[in-house]
């Protein structure tokens, strides 16, 4: 049973289409990358499927349980987490309270107490800034704090929305390397601008434009399609 | 280590605020002067109130006009409950079960909404109270209801030190609970702490009617210590201003600040019993405005930015925003 | 038949007062984000300078009208400069405390210089109308003229006028209007002046047929809240449907209980809107 699916989904903002008529399924342990160009409607999927805003026509499917029409924080309860493009650290509590803020999801077997989430911060490397205010830290740090933070919640999908923007070559490194160390324990679908090194780590590729999935595949296939090209060029571009 | 030094100071709050309570509370055996006995309850009293406020206001940010008129309902319910015969545990119990029932309506209506459909909520609140309070046949109507049994003046002395005390210490431990995490969470961004799985509506309510039910216990020890009471002078806005005026002067938020506005409140009242009565509260107002303006959150964290430490201040007595 | 449009006057004379207080804070609110809870104390103001006018020089209540405006404007400028300016970019709870300090102070303020007597004057229009069955005094007739006039002349500015487009492009986006070459604080500072300037003017016109005490702006500002809620926080329009509607009901369970009655139900009906439809009516939902 895929851990997600994503049937028919349509958004519109107003005038404008945001999500057109998507279709996307997500395996157990998959990485999926999310692609396209700004304006594609890959956010407002992610609020979708995170419950931030509900669909207008379609529905969401997780592990077989229909959550088109739960509030974010049931859907969070029942192990969606995700991480925002712009960050939301909890800037009055430290990082380590951050994490444990979270309500764990009923795949946790308890509530997070305090070495559960040492472990988590350990895990994305916060745990010498455990005990500083979430307002204090660098953005760098910051993203990996958006990336415990959804940990915590033991979440067997985990969005997560341009969590390399704004870092430095090293950091985007590290943070890819946890993020894929990650896939033994959930799904992820992943958004984000870097596109070499995303499509290098992850399994799938699904490529939007205004809306529409124009390509699913491989890495190899999708970087190969014209469409894509297209899309994101503007013109036919031989590779 | 910071999580340490928070503790011990969580510790510190609660045995100085248990000491300072066992201190007042044995001053009438000690001969001090009724006066300053007097002073002393009325110092519990806005003590008591300003931290129910501040458990939901103070903590969520969501503004609150209502508390006076839950004080009250507490007050009404007392005297209603000894005057049908129930002893005196069992009449406060029912004040507070009252008064956060009747939280309910403001509740249920507006917490599931944005922060300004919540404090127009409890806005209307106060007055709609005052309004059925005068209509009602078994609360006596506007000539008000008169407790029945005489009390020893200690009584509602001790019981209100005893509510401030709790709810001082309510103040301090709560930081340090993982509910207390969650509220300040949403406090600083909801929609985040909706994606961490926290039910901020569910959250908000339970709050809400945990500090109604604080504001109520207040209201029934005053209406034990006041004996009779008049509907236009219970649900006068007055007491509501009160409620905000001393935690925000102090520092909203924080276990502390109330304490400094409520000393500071009793202060202000008496000086200006002499000089200019019945102006307390405009000039409340007048040093709220000032505070808000130029002392940002309050005396308290005001203070504590001043004194410049290097490391944050222990969370347990800042319990707020962090320091801007 | 008779005893329905009377009441539907009379419900439409108050509901044109509320119409022009509310008005006022739907715009601050709208554009600024600003709940001002010291907008009744201008409502004061207005019937105090008119009754203070008449009382001194007995002149026609008439001329307190725009010189209520003006001084609720002014008075508005001032404010607004000095204390409201200070606090953009605060977090919402001390944007709200400082308007409601305000309105303790001026409250406080009025108290002290006037005291509680009840004060009304006789000067002005006189006398009553009676039209197919129904009378209405010259007084409330002038009072839902005025409403009219000075309530249609703040729709046109708002729909027409450069600084009404202006108004709205900042109540939609701040960001972007600021972008746009739209000079935020003149803006704000302007919204401000117009909406207490009404309330004041609004406070002229209480003064015509009620009694002017220091709570008078207080008692009124409570029902443009409920007004404003109603019709959804920031919607001209709602507020202005709202008004007419709270008015109307007012009018009816009035004559059909009393006045306190009258308020409780309207209470009772905007609590069971929030449970409802907890955007009023016009307002936008959330998400």
């Amino acid at each position: 049973m895929p851990v997600l699916e994503v049937k028919g989904a349509h958004r519109w903002f107003g005038g404008i289409h945001a999500v057109r008529g998507v279709d996307l399924t997500v395996a157990e342990g998959e990485l999926v990358g999310l692609f396209g160009p700004n304006g594609a409607g890959k956010t407002t999927l992610f609020n979708l499927i995170a419950g931030a805003v509900p669909p207008m026509e379609g529905g969401i499917w997780l592990n077989g349980r229909e959550v088109t029409r739960l509030a974010a924080f049931r859907r969070a309860q029942l192990g969606i987490a995700r991480t925002f493009q712009i960050v939301r650290p909890f800037r009055s509590l430290t990082v380590l309270e951050n994490v444990m803020a979270s309500v764990p999801s009923a795949m946790a077997e308890r509530d997070n107490d305090a070495d559960d989430a040492m472990a988590i911060l350990r895990t994305v490397g916060l745990a010498h800034r455990a005990h500083d205010l979430a307002g204090q830290l660098t953005l760098g740090m910051l993203k990996r704090l958006e990336v415990a933070r959804a940990l915590a919640l033991a979440p067997c999908l985990l969005l997560l929305d341009e969590p390399l923007a704004g870092l430095t070559t090293a950091e985007i490194s590290e943070l890819l390397a946890v993020i894929v160390s990650l896939k033994s324990r959930t799904s992820i679908i992943m958004v984000d601008h870097n596109v070499r090194q995303s499509l290098a780590v992850c399994d799938r590729a699904v490529v939007l434009d205004s809306g529409s999935v124009i390509a699913e595949g491989t890495p190899a296939a999708v970087r190969r399609n014209p469409e894509v090209v297209r899309a994101y060029l503007g013109e036919a571009v031989t590779s | 280590m910071a999580e340490s030094s928070a503790r011990r100071t969580a510790i510190f709050g609660i045995v100085a605020t248990a000491a300072v309570a066992s201190l007042c509370a044995a001053l009438p055996w000690l001969g001090v002067s009724a006066y300053l006995r007097t002073l002393l309850y009325y110092g519990a009293y806005y003590l008591a109130l300003g931290q129910a406020w501040n458990l939901m206001s103070g903590l969520t940010g969501y503004v609150s006009f209502a508390h006076g008129a839950l004080a009250g309902i507490g007050a009404y319910a007392v005297v209603i409950a000894m005057n049908a015969g129930l002893p005196l545990w069992l009449s406060l119990l029912c004040a507070a079960a009252a008064t956060a029932l009747a939280s309910l309506v403001i509740g249920l209506t507006s917490l599931r909404l944005r922060g300004t459909a919540f404090t127009f909520a409890t806005l209307f609140f106060q007055e709609l109270v005052l309004l059925i309070v005068r209509k009602l046949p078994f609360v006596g109507g506007p000539g008000g209801i008169v407790l029945e049994e005489i009390l020893p003046a200690w009584l509602p002395y001790l019981l209100m030190l005893g509510v401030a005390a709790g709810a001082t210490m309510l103040l301090l431990v709560i930081r340090r609970t993982r509910t207390g995490l969650r509220i300040l969470a949403l406090k600083d961004d909801e929609a985040a702490a909706n994606a961490a799985g926290i039910n901020a509506t569910r959250l908000k309510l339970i709050l809400f009617c945990v500090s109604a039910a604080i504001a109520g216990a207040t209201g029934a020890v005053h209406g034990l210590f006041a004996s009779s009471l008049f509907p236009n002078v219970v649900f006068a806005v007055d007491l509501s201003i009160v409620a905000l005026a001393v935690p925000l002067i102090g520092g909203a938020g924080t276990a502390s600040g109330p304490v400094v506005g409520a000393l500071l409140y009793v202060v202000i009242r008496e000086v200006l019993q002499v000089i200019a009565p019945g102006m307390h509260l405009t000039i409340v107002g007048l040093v709220l405005l000032v505070v808000i303006l130029f002392l940002r959150d309050g005396v308290v964290v005001a203070l504590a930015r001043a004194i410049r430490h290097r490391r944050a201040l222990p969370p347990a007595l800042a319990i707020g925003p962090e320091p801007r | 038949m008779t005893l329905a449009l009377q009441l539907i006057a009379n419900g439409l004379v108050v509901g044109g007062l509320l119409c022009l207080v509310a008005l006022g804070l739907a715009l601050i609110f709208g554009v600024m984000r600003v709940v001002n809870f010291a907008h009744g104390e201008f409502v004061t103001l207005g019937a105090f300078a008119t009754y203070l006018l008449v009382a001194n020089l007995h002149v026609s209540p008439l001329l307190g009208i725009p010189l209520a405006f003006a001084l609720g404007a002014v008075a508005g400028a001032v404010v607004q400069r000095a204390i409201i300016a200070r606090t953009t970019g605060r977090p919402e709870l001390d944007v709200l405390m400082t308007t409601y300090a305000l309105s303790i102070v001026a409250l406080g303020a009025f108290s002290q210089a006037f005291g509680g007597d009840f004060r009304s004057y006789a000067e002005g229009p006189s006398g009553t109308l009676t039209l197919s069955g129904v009378t209405i005094g010259w007084r409330s007739l002038t009072v839902l003229l005025v409403c009219l006039a000075l309530g249609g002349a703040t729709v046109l500015i708002m729909r027409r006028a450069r600084i009404g487009i202006a108004l709205r492009a900042l109540a939609q986006n701040r960001d972007a209007a600021a972008s746009c070459g739209i000079d935020v604080q003149r803006s704000e500072l302007f919204a401000f002046s117009l909406s207490v300037g009404l309330a004041a003017a609004a406070g002229s016109l209480v003064s015509l047929i009620g009694t002017v005490t220091p709570y008078v702006g207080h008692e009124w500002v409570l029902d443009a809240f409920v007004v404003v809620v109603l019709g959804g926080m920031g919607s001209i329009t709602g507020a202005m449907i709202a008004a007419i509607l709270l008015g109307l009901v007012h009018s009816v369970a009035s004559f059909v209980l009393d006045d306190s009655w009258a308020k409780i139900v309207a209470y009772l009906l905007l609590y069971a809107v929030l449970l409802v439809r907890p955007q009023g009516l016009l307002g936008k939902a959330d998400g």
